[in-house]
């Protein structure tokens, strides 16, 4: 599993991915983690099957016991099917999820772990001295979801949005976005439903002060690239299969 | 999933199966106890000594039905065990894989508590697996006991049926089909039973 550090200040934000062990039909993704002094949250921390290298990756940054939070963006298995498993691995954790999604991410096992539903107009998450935004993404692509912005490290957690299927060995951050437009188009066309949730979201989105936006699969968009991919979107008619 | 693991959901999922069936015939015996009262009752004293005969059959074939409907809430308990021995056996696994991948990791060792707790875990759930096992093996023999004497109420039935002149070939038959009903549950019973038979507590 690849690591990288993509924040560093009064806390982290690591991703991971591009896991060498993944089984090749399985869709690579991208966990993040942000470390504070005392505890770790996991952003779609991913599948069941991805579940052993990403629990050893985490140990190089923090003891189990300190893993006090999951987010889920959806409910999608390649988020969060792992969910089972570390529900028996932590004992003193939650998982902030879409409300919407409760009773169907129980199915993964979720007994030990405190499922704090995550309402409509979203929230935040506090770790420590560290407050995240939880931003409304509904219908990017699950009707349900959520992105997490941190104003301090100004990296915006954006789920499916910006996601490209790549590679294994892709570098993580975007490096020609003309180039890469071509991975991200048919991706975002094919599996974003609705014209009217993309433009609410850039909206929502363009008052953010964004230098990295992290999507759960493909690399990652830093400094202009982050503008030129609202841009791009923007323009972009989604929902084609119908 | 290991074939132990498949050969453990196979098996507790083909006891539901088989007595399913026992049920259906427990239910035609039940049937057929019906039947011949009211035969014995039209032969009179021609089958005086039938009479008692039927009240037993609907005895057994009660007693059957409730015994199987018992069995069959067992085996639920039985099949939500097995698929949480599976699921704690998966965590053992994987927990086992992430410590020896964490390698030199700063807190490998934090993984250690995680990976004791699930394999205690999965071990209770293993001798409760056979513990339970056990005790259904238990009430399936029960079962297999009623299967027995109903044969042996066959048997007597169709001596008294010999003496029921006209009414010979309706008693017969009554006493053909609880002799069928009790062969088919002590076999599908005894597939049960030696299906569950290699998971019992030794």
């Amino acid at each position: 599993m690849k690591t990288t550090k993509i924040y560093e200040g009064s806390h982290q934000w690591i991703m991971f991915g591009r896991d060498e062990g993944k089984p090749s039909n399985i869709v690579d993704t991208n966990q993040y983690v942000v470390r504070t002094a005392n505890r770790c949250l996991l952003l779609d921390p991913g599948g069941a099957e991805l579940f052993a290298p990403m629990m050893a990756a985490v140990l190089h940054h923090a003891p189990v016991d300190q893993i006090t939070d999951l987010f889920a963006s959806h409910q999608d298995p390649d988020v969060i099917s792992s969910l089972g498993l570390w529900d028996q691995a932590l004992t003193n954790a939650k998982l902030h999820a879409p409300a919407v999604w409760e009773g169907f991410l129980r199915h993964y096992s979720c007994e030990s772990i405190e499922y704090v539903p995550i309402p409509d107009n979203g929230g935040t998450i506090k770790l420590e001295s560290v407050e995240l935004q939880i931003i409304p993404a509904h219908y990017l692509h699950s009707s349900g979801n959520f992105h997490v912005y941190d104003p301090q490290a100004k990296i915006l957690m954006s789920g499916d949005v910006g996601a490209a299927i790549e590679a294994p060995d892709t570098p993580v951050f975007v490096d020609n976005f003309a180039a890469h437009v071509e991975k991200m188009r048919y991706w975002h066309q094919r599996w974003m439903p609705s014209n009217q949730a993309k433009r609410v979201w850039i909206e929502r989105v363009r008052n953010l002060d964004i230098d990295i936006l992290a999507p759960q699969h493909g690399r990652m968009f830093k400094g202009d690239d982050v503008k030129r991919f609202l841009d791009w979107f923007d323009a972009l008619q989604v929902g084609i299969a119908v | 999933m290991t074939n132990q693991t498949k050969s453990q959901f196979i098996a507790v999922a083909s006891i539901t199966s088989e007595l399913s069936a026992v049920m259906v015939v427990a239910k035609e015996i039940s049937l057929a106890a019906a039947n011949a009262k009211a035969i014995a009752f039209r032969a009179g004293d021609k089958a005086k000594g039938f009479q008692p005969i039927t009240d037993f059959i609907n005895e057994l074939a009660k007693e059957t039905i409730e015994l199987v409907t018992n069995i069959n809430i067992y085996a639920l308990v039985l099949y939500r065990l097995t698929v949480d021995e599976f699921q704690k056996t998966t965590a053992y696994n994987k927990f086992e894989l992430a410590a020896k991948m964490a390698g030199d990791a700063v807190y490998a060792k934090s993984m250690q508590g995680p990976v004791d707790h699930a394999r205690l875990s999965m071990q209770d759930c293993q001798r409760q697996f056979k513990r339970d096992v056990s005790q259904l093996l238990g009430q399936l023999e029960a079962v297999m006991h009623h299967a027995r004497a109903a044969r042996v109420i066959a048997a007597n039935s169709r001596i008294e049926a010999s003496q029921a002149g006209e009414y010979l070939q309706s008693l017969q038959a009554v006493a053909e089909s609880v002799d069928k009903a009790a062969h088919t549950i002590h076999d599908n019973v005894q597939r049960c039973r030696i299906a569950l038979s290699i998971y019992r507590n030794s």
